[in-house]
């Protein structure tokens, strides 16, 4: 369930950020302080773009950094940061960073799939690129009923 | 029936979101097919009646595989993948 990961405490607005690294960094934060995740876990999923290319965007203006599955994980968890101004991931405007931290190929895969739907969706779509986190909540808690 | 594999950096992420479009994408053509995501290690070592991954991971994996590799830029777009999956079907005709 989305709502399991993403809440208050998870998600974050800010108007903009310096580089697609520091939109990284601070949509993690979160995660970095409840434990979730280790600060390694923050630099592999920074490395992976420079390593792998920028495929984390999956859609216009929304990414999804993530990097290998339990190292640096400690538990399953999701964090939301939005922009008002897109900034530039390797030729890619993004807007959106949900970060993903796994911990095995599965345990993450429903909140995923949430997600992804959402994403699909044109209507639901654009709510999460509006940035409004009262409205992705909404919109999360809706998709849980 | 095809084999496709959705491949990412790590066979989490990215990969399983790239494994929907392209089940929604061969579903819409009325193509049998299993997807299965993996990371770009496992990849290497699989067969596959074709590959999808990104630009970058799939100039990596052209030397190892014997399967053709469609690069996708943007995971979740439907279109995208589809148009790779057609051009696949073309080589099947």
């Amino acid at each position: 369930m989305l709502t399991e990961y993403l809440s208050e405490e998870t998600m974050h607005h800010v108007d903009s950020v310096e580089s697609w690294q520091e939109g990284i960094r601070l949509a993690s934060r979160p995660l970095l302080e409840k434990g979730v995740i280790e600060e390694s876990y923050v630099e592999a999923m920074i490395t992976s773009v420079n390593e792998n290319g920028p495929y984390i965007v999956l859609k216009d203006y929304f990414a999804l950094p993530h990097a290998k599955a339990g190292e640096g994980v400690n538990e399953v968890g999701m964090a939301l940061l939005t922009l008002n101004e897109p900034v530039d991931l390797a030729g890619n405007p993004v807007k959106v960073f949900l970060v993903l931290a796994a911990v095995d190929s599965s345990a993450h895969l429903e909140a995923l799939s949430e997600i992804s739907e959402l994403l699909i969706d044109d209507e639901s779509y654009e709510t999460i690129l509006s940035g409004d986190l009262n409205d992705i909540n909404k919109l999360i808690t809706e998709g849980d009923d | 029936m095809y084999k496709f594999l959705a491949v990412c950096g790590f066979g989490v992420g990215s990969s399983m979101v790239l494994k929907m479009s392209i089940e929604k994408a061969a579903k819409d053509r009325g193509i049998d097919c299993e997807v299965e995501n993996t990371d770009l290690s496992s990849a290497k070592g699989s067969s596959a009646d074709a590959i999808f991954t990104s630009q970058e991971l799939g100039d990596d994996l052209k030397g190892s595989t014997k399967a053709p590799v469609y690069p996708i830029q943007r995971y979740m777009d439907k279109e995208e993948v589809g148009k790779a999956l057609d051009e696949f079907l073309e080589t099947k005709k």
